[in-house]
Protein backbone atom coordinates (compact mmCIF):
# COMPACT_ATOMS: atom_id res chain seq x y z
CA UNK A 1 0.00 0.00 0.00
CA UNK A 2 1.06 3.20 -1.26
CA UNK A 3 2.05 5.85 1.55
CA UNK A 4 -0.66 8.83 2.18
CA UNK A 5 -0.77 10.69 -0.25
CA UNK A 6 -0.68 14.32 1.18
CA UNK A 7 1.58 16.91 -0.15
CA UNK A 8 1.88 20.65 0.64
CA UNK A 9 4.06 22.67 -1.41
CA UNK A 10 5.77 26.06 0.48
CA UNK A 11 3.35 28.19 -1.26
CA UNK A 12 0.09 26.67 0.47
CA UNK A 13 2.16 25.93 4.02
CA UNK A 14 2.64 30.36 4.54
CA UNK A 15 -1.14 30.72 5.02
CA UNK A 16 -1.95 27.81 6.97
CA UNK A 17 1.32 28.53 9.72
CA UNK A 18 -0.26 32.44 9.75
CA UNK A 19 -3.26 30.40 10.66
CA UNK A 20 -1.74 27.93 12.81
CA UNK A 21 0.19 30.79 14.54
CA UNK A 22 -3.65 32.57 15.28
CA UNK A 23 -5.18 29.68 16.85
CA UNK A 24 -2.22 29.09 19.35
CA UNK A 25 -3.01 32.62 20.53
CA UNK A 26 -6.73 32.23 22.80
CA UNK A 27 -9.59 33.17 21.80
CA UNK A 28 -9.69 37.06 22.37
CA UNK A 29 -12.90 38.71 23.86
CA UNK A 30 -13.06 42.32 24.20
CA UNK A 31 -15.89 44.62 24.50
CA UNK A 32 -16.44 45.11 20.18
CA UNK A 33 -14.24 42.30 19.20
CA UNK A 34 -14.47 38.67 19.25
CA UNK A 35 -12.08 36.12 17.59
CA UNK A 36 -12.84 32.17 17.66
CA UNK A 37 -11.01 29.15 15.57
CA UNK A 38 -10.84 26.00 15.07
CA UNK A 39 -8.14 22.94 13.79
CA UNK A 40 -9.41 19.73 12.57
CA UNK A 41 -6.99 16.95 11.22
CA UNK A 42 -7.80 13.36 10.21
CA UNK A 43 -7.53 10.28 8.30
CA UNK A 44 -9.74 9.11 5.84
CA UNK A 45 -9.63 6.47 3.48
CA UNK A 46 -12.69 5.70 0.29
CA UNK A 47 -12.23 2.72 -1.15
CA UNK A 48 -13.34 1.60 -4.42
CA UNK A 49 -14.40 5.39 -5.19
CA UNK A 50 -13.25 8.63 -6.25
CA UNK A 51 -14.53 10.09 -3.13
CA UNK A 52 -11.05 11.29 -1.39
CA UNK A 53 -8.79 10.00 -4.33
CA UNK A 54 -8.66 8.22 -7.41
CA UNK A 55 -6.33 5.59 -6.05
CA UNK A 56 -8.55 4.59 -2.92
CA UNK A 57 -5.10 4.95 -0.74
CA UNK A 58 -5.67 6.23 2.96
CA UNK A 59 -5.28 9.92 2.90
CA UNK A 60 -4.36 12.65 5.40
CA UNK A 61 -6.28 14.82 3.24
CA UNK A 62 -9.01 15.62 6.06
CA UNK A 63 -8.18 19.28 7.19
CA UNK A 64 -10.27 22.03 8.10
CA UNK A 65 -8.47 25.33 9.80
CA UNK A 66 -10.49 28.43 10.52
CA UNK A 67 -10.38 31.66 12.24
CA UNK A 68 -12.97 34.58 12.48
CA UNK A 69 -13.90 37.59 13.91
CA UNK A 70 -17.32 40.01 14.73
CA UNK A 71 -16.41 43.41 14.91
CA UNK A 72 -19.36 45.38 16.71
CA UNK A 73 -19.55 48.77 15.08
CA UNK A 74 -22.63 49.42 17.27
CA UNK A 75 -25.33 48.05 18.94
CA UNK A 76 -27.06 47.40 15.47
CA UNK A 77 -24.07 46.74 13.45
CA UNK A 78 -21.67 44.08 12.82
CA UNK A 79 -18.80 42.78 10.63
CA UNK A 80 -18.20 39.44 10.66
CA UNK A 81 -15.87 36.94 8.58
CA UNK A 82 -14.29 33.82 8.83
CA UNK A 83 -10.52 32.54 7.04
CA UNK A 84 -10.36 29.49 5.90
CA UNK A 85 -8.29 26.67 5.17
CA UNK A 86 -9.65 22.99 3.68
CA UNK A 87 -8.96 19.98 1.96
CA UNK A 88 -10.20 17.14 1.56
CA UNK A 89 -8.73 15.43 -1.62
CA UNK A 90 -11.53 14.90 -4.35
CA UNK A 91 -14.20 16.49 -2.07
CA UNK A 92 -13.65 20.26 -2.66
CA UNK A 93 -11.24 22.48 -4.07
CA UNK A 94 -8.28 23.13 -1.29
CA UNK A 95 -6.90 26.24 -0.36
CA UNK A 96 -7.46 28.89 1.11
CA UNK A 97 -10.67 31.20 1.08
CA UNK A 98 -12.81 33.49 2.69
CA UNK A 99 -15.49 31.56 4.18
CA UNK A 100 -17.79 34.52 4.88
CA UNK A 101 -17.56 38.28 5.02
CA UNK A 102 -20.70 40.59 5.63
CA UNK A 103 -21.93 43.18 7.34
CA UNK A 104 -24.51 42.82 9.98
CA UNK A 105 -27.82 44.91 10.30
CA UNK A 106 -30.23 44.32 12.77
CA UNK A 107 -33.05 46.95 12.42
CA UNK A 108 -35.68 45.29 14.60
CA UNK A 109 -34.70 43.57 17.76
CA UNK A 110 -37.74 43.28 20.33
CA UNK A 111 -38.00 40.93 22.64
CA UNK A 112 -40.62 38.98 20.48
CA UNK A 113 -39.72 39.72 17.17
CA UNK A 114 -36.25 39.77 15.95
CA UNK A 115 -35.09 41.26 12.09
CA UNK A 116 -31.59 40.96 10.57
CA UNK A 117 -30.08 41.55 7.06
CA UNK A 118 -26.64 40.14 5.97
CA UNK A 119 -25.01 42.03 2.65
CA UNK A 120 -22.00 40.33 2.00
CA UNK A 121 -20.54 37.05 1.64
CA UNK A 122 -22.70 34.73 3.57
CA UNK A 123 -23.11 31.06 4.85
CA UNK A 124 -26.08 28.96 3.37
CA UNK A 125 -28.71 29.38 6.48
CA UNK A 126 -31.46 27.42 4.96
CA UNK A 127 -30.56 23.62 5.97
CA UNK A 128 -29.86 21.64 9.21
CA UNK A 129 -26.23 21.68 8.70
CA UNK A 130 -25.40 24.21 6.11
CA UNK A 131 -24.36 27.25 7.38
CA UNK A 132 -21.15 25.26 9.15
CA UNK A 133 -20.93 21.83 7.42
CA UNK A 134 -17.15 22.32 7.18
CA UNK A 135 -16.74 23.07 10.32
CA UNK A 136 -16.20 19.69 12.30
CA UNK A 137 -17.09 20.25 15.42
CA UNK A 138 -20.66 21.36 14.34
CA UNK A 139 -21.07 17.83 11.92
CA UNK A 140 -22.80 15.12 13.39
CA UNK A 141 -20.45 12.90 11.17
CA UNK A 142 -17.40 13.73 9.51
CA UNK A 143 -18.86 12.83 6.24
CA UNK A 144 -22.45 14.26 6.12
CA UNK A 145 -25.19 12.65 4.46
CA UNK A 146 -24.87 12.98 0.32
CA UNK A 147 -27.79 12.99 -0.94
CA UNK A 148 -28.52 16.28 0.68
CA UNK A 149 -25.08 17.52 1.80
CA UNK A 150 -23.47 16.90 -1.57
CA UNK A 151 -19.67 17.26 -1.58
CA UNK A 152 -19.18 18.03 -5.03
CA UNK A 153 -21.46 20.75 -4.50
CA UNK A 154 -20.24 22.27 -1.28
CA UNK A 155 -18.25 25.05 -2.41
CA UNK A 156 -21.29 26.50 -4.58
CA UNK A 157 -24.00 25.43 -1.78
CA UNK A 158 -22.08 26.65 1.04
CA UNK A 159 -23.00 30.02 0.86
CA UNK A 160 -23.29 32.98 -1.95
CA UNK A 161 -22.38 36.64 -2.50
CA UNK A 162 -25.89 38.43 -2.00
CA UNK A 163 -27.97 39.89 0.56
CA UNK A 164 -30.28 37.85 3.26
CA UNK A 165 -32.84 38.49 5.36
CA UNK A 166 -33.66 36.42 8.74
CA UNK A 167 -36.76 37.33 10.73
CA UNK A 168 -37.68 35.44 14.22
CA UNK A 169 -40.84 35.62 15.73
CA UNK A 170 -41.83 34.52 18.94
CA UNK A 171 -45.84 33.21 19.06
CA UNK A 172 -48.36 31.41 21.03
CA UNK A 173 -47.80 28.83 18.78
CA UNK A 174 -44.39 28.59 18.84
CA UNK A 175 -41.54 29.59 17.84
CA UNK A 176 -41.17 30.91 13.83
CA UNK A 177 -38.70 31.86 11.69
CA UNK A 178 -38.12 33.26 7.86
CA UNK A 179 -35.20 33.17 6.52
CA UNK A 180 -34.76 34.55 2.51
CA UNK A 181 -31.62 35.25 0.26
CA UNK A 182 -30.66 35.95 -2.91
CA UNK A 183 -26.77 35.78 -4.16
CA UNK A 184 -24.51 33.78 -6.36
CA UNK A 185 -21.31 32.18 -6.04
CA UNK A 186 -18.09 32.51 -8.34
CA UNK A 187 -17.61 29.19 -9.91
CA UNK A 188 -13.89 28.26 -10.70
CA UNK A 189 -12.86 25.61 -13.62
CA UNK A 190 -11.75 23.71 -10.51
CA UNK A 191 -15.06 23.52 -9.02
CA UNK A 192 -16.56 23.42 -12.61
CA UNK A 193 -14.67 19.94 -12.39
CA UNK A 194 -16.11 18.24 -9.71
CA UNK A 195 -19.50 19.18 -10.98
CA UNK A 196 -20.02 18.91 -14.27
CA UNK A 197 -17.50 17.33 -15.76
CA UNK A 198 -13.65 16.34 -14.92
CA UNK A 199 -12.43 17.51 -18.64
CA UNK A 200 -14.15 20.87 -18.65
CA UNK A 201 -12.14 23.93 -20.90
CA UNK A 202 -14.79 26.23 -20.45
CA UNK A 203 -16.26 28.70 -18.63
CA UNK A 204 -19.59 28.21 -15.88
CA UNK A 205 -21.09 30.80 -14.31
CA UNK A 206 -23.86 30.85 -11.80
CA UNK A 207 -26.26 33.49 -12.57
CA UNK A 208 -28.24 33.05 -9.69
CA UNK A 209 -28.98 30.95 -6.66
CA UNK A 210 -32.20 32.08 -4.43
CA UNK A 211 -33.39 30.69 -1.39
CA UNK A 212 -36.11 31.16 1.11
CA UNK A 213 -37.13 28.66 4.32
CA UNK A 214 -39.33 28.39 7.20
CA UNK A 215 -38.52 26.76 10.17
CA UNK A 216 -41.71 26.14 13.34
CA UNK A 217 -40.29 25.06 16.66
CA UNK A 218 -43.94 24.84 18.44
CA UNK A 219 -44.23 25.75 22.46
CA UNK A 220 -44.08 23.24 24.80
CA UNK A 221 -42.50 20.78 21.84
CA UNK A 222 -38.96 19.54 21.62
CA UNK A 223 -39.71 19.25 17.49
CA UNK A 224 -38.71 21.28 14.72
CA UNK A 225 -39.83 21.47 11.69
CA UNK A 226 -38.43 23.02 8.42
CA UNK A 227 -39.21 23.89 4.75
CA UNK A 228 -36.88 25.17 2.01
CA UNK A 229 -36.66 25.98 -1.16
CA UNK A 230 -34.15 26.78 -3.86
CA UNK A 231 -33.85 28.06 -7.45
CA UNK A 232 -30.86 28.51 -9.02
CA UNK A 233 -29.73 29.32 -12.71
CA UNK A 234 -26.02 28.06 -14.21
CA UNK A 235 -24.06 28.60 -17.70
CA UNK A 236 -21.39 26.68 -19.07
CA UNK A 237 -19.72 29.18 -22.57
CA UNK A 238 -17.25 26.25 -23.99
CA UNK A 239 -13.34 26.85 -24.51
CA UNK A 240 -12.75 27.72 -28.49
CA UNK A 241 -11.26 24.06 -28.51
CA UNK A 242 -13.77 22.22 -26.03
CA UNK A 243 -15.40 18.48 -25.62
CA UNK A 244 -18.54 20.08 -25.05
CA UNK A 245 -21.28 22.76 -25.97
CA UNK A 246 -22.53 26.05 -24.77
CA UNK A 247 -24.99 25.18 -21.63
CA UNK A 248 -27.61 25.58 -19.11
CA UNK A 249 -28.36 24.23 -16.46
CA UNK A 250 -31.36 25.32 -13.86
CA UNK A 251 -31.57 23.55 -10.12
CA UNK A 252 -34.57 23.30 -7.77
CA UNK A 253 -34.81 21.76 -4.72
CA UNK A 254 -37.76 21.18 -2.29
CA UNK A 255 -36.62 19.91 0.98
CA UNK A 256 -38.30 19.06 4.44
CA UNK A 257 -36.71 18.85 7.81
CA UNK A 258 -37.32 17.53 11.06
CA UNK A 259 -35.84 17.26 13.96
CA UNK A 260 -36.63 15.73 17.65
CA UNK A 261 -34.72 16.32 20.99
CA UNK A 262 -34.67 14.22 23.86
CA UNK A 263 -32.11 14.75 26.94
CA UNK A 264 -30.12 12.10 25.97
CA UNK A 265 -30.84 11.02 22.13
CA UNK A 266 -31.89 12.87 19.07
CA UNK A 267 -33.36 12.25 15.46
CA UNK A 268 -32.68 14.27 12.30
CA UNK A 269 -33.87 14.11 9.22
CA UNK A 270 -34.33 15.42 5.80
CA UNK A 271 -36.08 14.94 3.07
CA UNK A 272 -35.51 16.53 -0.83
CA UNK A 273 -36.74 16.38 -4.21
CA UNK A 274 -34.43 18.45 -6.96
CA UNK A 275 -35.20 18.96 -9.88
CA UNK A 276 -31.83 20.01 -12.62
CA UNK A 277 -32.62 20.46 -16.21
CA UNK A 278 -29.91 20.31 -18.38
CA UNK A 279 -30.14 22.59 -21.81
CA UNK A 280 -27.18 22.04 -24.45
CA UNK A 281 -23.90 20.99 -23.15
CA UNK A 282 -23.45 17.42 -24.23
CA UNK A 283 -24.91 18.07 -27.70
CA UNK A 284 -26.54 21.29 -28.46
CA UNK A 285 -30.00 19.70 -29.22
CA UNK A 286 -29.83 18.26 -25.49
CA UNK A 287 -32.96 19.00 -23.39
CA UNK A 288 -32.87 16.98 -20.40
CA UNK A 289 -35.08 16.88 -16.98
CA UNK A 290 -34.43 15.06 -14.10
CA UNK A 291 -36.29 15.03 -10.75
CA UNK A 292 -33.57 13.38 -7.98
CA UNK A 293 -34.72 12.25 -4.58
CA UNK A 294 -33.01 11.71 -1.47
CA UNK A 295 -33.91 11.33 2.38
CA UNK A 296 -31.45 10.81 5.16
CA UNK A 297 -32.32 9.58 9.05
CA UNK A 298 -29.77 10.23 11.91
CA UNK A 299 -29.54 9.24 15.10
CA UNK A 300 -27.66 10.82 17.87
CA UNK A 301 -26.93 8.59 21.56
CA UNK A 302 -25.10 9.87 24.18
CA UNK A 303 -23.30 6.93 25.96
CA UNK A 304 -21.96 9.06 28.81
CA UNK A 305 -21.20 12.83 29.55
CA UNK A 306 -17.93 12.76 27.35
CA UNK A 307 -18.80 9.94 24.62
CA UNK A 308 -21.96 10.00 21.40
CA UNK A 309 -22.81 7.49 19.39
CA UNK A 310 -24.43 8.13 16.11
CA UNK A 311 -26.44 6.08 13.38
CA UNK A 312 -27.85 7.45 10.15
CA UNK A 313 -29.27 6.10 6.99
CA UNK A 314 -28.89 7.90 3.66
CA UNK A 315 -30.48 7.20 0.46
CA UNK A 316 -29.79 9.13 -3.09
CA UNK A 317 -32.10 8.79 -6.61
CA UNK A 318 -30.73 10.54 -9.50
CA UNK A 319 -34.13 9.94 -11.51
CA UNK A 320 -37.38 9.29 -8.98
CA UNK A 321 -38.85 7.68 -12.77
CA UNK A 322 -35.83 5.36 -12.70
CA UNK A 323 -34.73 4.53 -9.15
CA UNK A 324 -32.93 1.45 -10.01
CA UNK A 325 -31.00 3.14 -12.37
CA UNK A 326 -31.74 0.34 -15.11
CA UNK A 327 -32.14 3.10 -18.10
CA UNK A 328 -28.77 4.80 -17.50
CA UNK A 329 -26.88 2.32 -19.63
CA UNK A 330 -29.66 1.93 -22.36
CA UNK A 331 -29.74 5.78 -22.62
CA UNK A 332 -25.59 6.43 -22.16
CA UNK A 333 -24.98 4.04 -25.09
CA UNK A 334 -23.77 1.27 -22.32
CA UNK A 335 -21.06 4.06 -21.39
CA UNK A 336 -23.17 4.30 -17.46
CA UNK A 337 -23.66 1.22 -15.49
CA UNK A 338 -26.84 1.55 -13.71
CA UNK A 339 -25.40 1.69 -10.19
CA UNK A 340 -25.05 5.39 -11.06
CA UNK A 341 -28.22 5.91 -10.58
CA UNK A 342 -28.44 5.85 -7.23
CA UNK A 343 -26.83 5.53 -3.28
CA UNK A 344 -27.24 3.93 -0.20
CA UNK A 345 -25.34 5.32 2.66
CA UNK A 346 -25.17 2.87 6.56
CA UNK A 347 -22.99 4.70 8.61
CA UNK A 348 -21.55 4.32 12.40
CA UNK A 349 -19.58 7.32 14.26
CA UNK A 350 -19.05 7.68 17.50
CA UNK A 351 -17.09 10.72 19.27
CA UNK A 352 -15.29 11.41 22.62
CA UNK A 353 -13.89 14.61 24.14
CA UNK A 354 -10.88 13.61 25.08
CA UNK A 355 -9.90 16.91 27.12
CA UNK A 356 -12.18 20.63 26.92
CA UNK A 357 -12.58 21.87 23.72
CA UNK A 358 -10.53 18.49 22.20
CA UNK A 359 -12.64 15.82 20.07
CA UNK A 360 -11.78 12.56 18.30
CA UNK A 361 -13.81 11.01 16.16
CA UNK A 362 -14.60 7.75 14.40
CA UNK A 363 -16.63 6.67 11.41
CA UNK A 364 -17.29 4.13 9.04
CA UNK A 365 -19.81 4.33 5.86
CA UNK A 366 -20.95 0.92 3.67
CA UNK A 367 -22.28 2.53 0.27
CA UNK A 368 -23.87 0.87 -2.29
CA UNK A 369 -24.71 2.81 -5.63
CA UNK A 370 -22.33 5.50 -6.63
CA UNK A 371 -25.25 8.69 -7.69
CA UNK A 372 -23.55 11.14 -5.26
CA UNK A 373 -19.98 10.72 -6.59
CA UNK A 374 -19.12 13.24 -8.50
CA UNK A 375 -18.40 14.93 -10.93
CA UNK A 376 -22.52 15.09 -11.19
CA UNK A 377 -23.65 15.65 -15.09
CA UNK A 378 -20.31 13.65 -16.62
CA UNK A 379 -19.88 10.69 -13.54
CA UNK A 380 -16.57 9.66 -13.08
CA UNK A 381 -16.76 6.03 -14.66
CA UNK A 382 -13.16 5.08 -15.02
CA UNK A 383 -12.44 5.24 -11.65
CA UNK A 384 -15.38 4.60 -9.72
CA UNK A 385 -16.46 1.08 -11.14
CA UNK A 386 -17.63 -0.83 -8.03
CA UNK A 387 -21.31 -0.90 -7.27
CA UNK A 388 -20.20 -1.06 -3.78
CA UNK A 389 -17.69 0.94 -1.57
CA UNK A 390 -17.10 2.16 1.99
CA UNK A 391 -15.36 4.97 3.65
CA UNK A 392 -13.51 5.33 6.92
CA UNK A 393 -12.37 8.04 8.84
CA UNK A 394 -10.34 9.37 11.87
CA UNK A 395 -10.62 12.81 13.14
CA UNK A 396 -8.95 15.00 15.98
CA UNK A 397 -10.68 18.56 16.40
CA UNK A 398 -9.87 21.44 18.25
CA UNK A 399 -11.70 24.65 18.64
CA UNK A 400 -11.70 27.88 20.53
CA UNK B 1 -21.04 5.62 32.77
CA UNK B 2 -23.07 5.55 30.35
CA UNK B 3 -26.74 7.37 30.55
CA UNK B 4 -29.80 5.60 31.31
CA UNK B 5 -32.45 6.87 33.15
CA UNK B 6 -32.55 9.89 35.55
CA UNK B 7 -35.02 9.40 38.16
CA UNK B 8 -34.12 12.47 40.84
CA UNK B 9 -37.27 14.99 41.70
CA UNK B 10 -36.37 18.70 39.54
CA UNK B 11 -35.36 21.03 41.62
CA UNK B 12 -36.94 24.38 42.21
CA UNK B 13 -35.47 26.53 38.75
CA UNK B 14 -32.90 28.42 38.97
CA UNK B 15 -33.89 32.80 39.58
CA UNK B 16 -33.06 34.87 36.81
CA UNK B 17 -31.19 37.72 37.26
CA UNK B 18 -30.82 41.43 35.66
CA UNK B 19 -28.53 44.22 36.38
CA UNK B 20 -30.21 46.66 38.62
CA UNK B 21 -30.49 49.32 35.72
CA UNK B 22 -32.75 46.34 33.26
CA UNK B 23 -36.17 47.78 33.65
CA UNK B 24 -37.34 44.74 32.95
CA UNK B 25 -39.84 42.68 35.53
CA UNK B 26 -40.99 39.57 34.20
CA UNK B 27 -40.13 37.68 30.56
CA UNK B 28 -41.82 34.90 28.87
CA UNK B 29 -39.83 31.19 28.09
CA UNK B 30 -39.98 32.26 24.95
CA UNK B 31 -38.23 35.71 25.57
CA UNK B 32 -35.93 34.39 27.65
CA UNK B 33 -34.79 31.65 24.94
CA UNK B 34 -34.55 34.41 22.86
CA UNK B 35 -32.12 36.58 25.11
CA UNK B 36 -30.11 33.23 25.74
CA UNK B 37 -30.40 32.05 22.03
CA UNK B 38 -28.18 35.27 21.29
CA UNK B 39 -30.89 36.33 18.95
CA UNK B 40 -32.50 39.34 21.47
CA UNK B 41 -29.58 41.72 21.86
CA UNK B 42 -30.99 44.69 22.99
CA UNK B 43 -33.14 45.02 26.04
CA UNK B 44 -36.27 47.27 25.55
CA UNK B 45 -34.52 50.51 25.95
CA UNK B 46 -31.59 50.17 23.59
CA UNK B 47 -29.03 48.71 25.88
CA UNK B 48 -27.13 45.65 24.74
CA UNK B 49 -27.67 42.63 26.26
CA UNK B 50 -24.64 41.20 27.89
CA UNK B 51 -25.36 37.51 28.99
CA UNK B 52 -23.70 34.84 31.31
CA UNK B 53 -23.97 31.66 31.45
CA UNK B 54 -22.16 28.68 33.70
CA UNK B 55 -19.97 25.82 32.57
CA UNK B 56 -21.86 23.49 30.49
CA UNK B 57 -21.42 20.57 32.77
CA UNK B 58 -22.73 22.34 36.07
CA UNK B 59 -25.95 21.21 37.63
CA UNK B 60 -27.32 24.48 37.87
CA UNK B 61 -27.40 25.53 33.84
CA UNK B 62 -28.51 21.95 33.02
CA UNK B 63 -31.81 22.86 35.60
CA UNK B 64 -32.05 26.61 34.06
CA UNK B 65 -31.81 25.18 30.52
CA UNK B 66 -34.22 22.62 31.02
CA UNK B 67 -36.45 24.62 33.47
CA UNK B 68 -36.45 28.40 32.64
CA UNK B 69 -35.23 28.05 28.93
CA UNK B 70 -37.14 24.79 27.98
CA UNK B 71 -34.25 23.09 26.12
CA UNK B 72 -31.27 20.90 26.87
CA UNK B 73 -27.65 22.06 27.15
CA UNK B 74 -26.72 20.31 24.44
CA UNK B 75 -29.41 22.46 21.94
CA UNK B 76 -27.86 25.44 23.27
CA UNK B 77 -24.21 24.58 22.32
CA UNK B 78 -25.10 23.58 19.17
CA UNK B 79 -26.97 27.28 18.55
CA UNK B 80 -24.02 28.96 20.18
CA UNK B 81 -21.52 26.93 17.92
CA UNK B 82 -23.76 27.80 15.15
CA UNK B 83 -23.83 31.18 15.41
CA UNK B 84 -19.59 31.49 16.15
CA UNK B 85 -18.93 29.56 12.95
CA UNK B 86 -21.48 31.18 10.32
CA UNK B 87 -20.63 34.55 11.86
CA UNK B 88 -24.51 35.46 12.85
CA UNK B 89 -24.07 36.28 16.50
CA UNK B 90 -21.62 35.79 19.10
CA UNK B 91 -21.62 32.84 22.51
CA UNK B 92 -22.41 34.06 26.08
CA UNK B 93 -19.85 34.55 28.48
CA UNK B 94 -18.95 31.50 30.54
CA UNK B 95 -18.45 32.49 34.35
CA UNK B 96 -16.71 30.05 36.67
CA UNK B 97 -19.29 29.73 39.10
CA UNK B 98 -22.53 31.63 40.51
CA UNK B 99 -20.31 34.39 43.15
CA UNK B 100 -19.00 35.01 39.79
CA UNK B 101 -21.91 34.92 38.44
CA UNK B 102 -23.70 37.66 40.83
CA UNK B 103 -20.16 39.86 40.73
CA UNK B 104 -20.07 40.19 37.01
CA UNK B 105 -24.39 40.50 36.64
CA UNK B 106 -24.18 42.96 39.40
CA UNK B 107 -21.44 44.98 37.97
CA UNK B 108 -22.29 44.78 34.27
CA UNK B 109 -25.16 47.33 32.81
CA UNK B 110 -27.45 45.16 30.52
CA UNK B 111 -26.19 41.72 32.09
CA UNK B 112 -28.63 38.84 32.70
CA UNK B 113 -27.50 35.79 34.16
CA UNK B 114 -29.16 33.28 36.73
CA UNK B 115 -28.66 31.89 40.39
CA UNK B 116 -29.78 29.09 42.88
CA UNK B 117 -32.99 29.98 44.59
CA UNK B 118 -32.81 31.07 48.25
CA UNK B 119 -30.11 32.96 47.67
CA UNK B 120 -30.24 36.59 49.34
CA UNK B 121 -30.80 39.13 46.73
CA UNK B 122 -28.84 42.53 46.58
CA UNK B 123 -27.91 44.73 44.01
CA UNK B 124 -29.37 42.58 41.85
CA UNK B 125 -33.31 42.51 39.80
CA UNK B 126 -35.10 39.14 39.74
CA UNK B 127 -37.31 38.68 36.77
CA UNK B 128 -39.85 36.58 36.97
CA UNK B 129 -40.43 34.15 33.94
CA UNK B 130 -43.72 33.49 33.31
CA UNK B 131 -45.33 30.61 30.35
Amino acid sequence: MKLLSYRLSSSSLKPIALMVLALTTHSAVAEDWTWHGFLSQGLIQARDSNFVNNDGDASARLTEIGVNSVYKIDNDLKVSGQLMYLNGGNRFVDGVRIDYLFLNWTPYNTLDWQLDLYLGRFKNMHWAYSSTRDVALTRPLIVLPQSVYFDSFRDIAVGSDGLAVRSTHNLAIGELEFIWSWGATPVSRDMSRRVISTDVLGETDQKFVHQASAYWRPSESQMQWGLSLLDSDFSYRKAELDHYFDGDFTVQRTMFNWRYSAEHWELTSEIMQERVNVKGFIFPQLVRNQFAQGTFLLARFDWSEFTSWYLSYDYFIANKDDPSGSQLPLTSGGFIPSYFGYQRDAAISVDHEVAENFRLKLEYHWIEGTGRLGPNVVPDVVVNQHRTHDIWALQLLYWF
Amino acid sequence: MPFFARTQEPPSAPLVIVHSSVNIKQLSHAQLRSIYMMRQVLWPDGTAIKVFVLPNRSELHLQFSRQQLQLFPYQLDRVWQKLTYSGTGTPPTEVADSAKMRELVASTPGAIGYIETGNEITELQIVLIQP
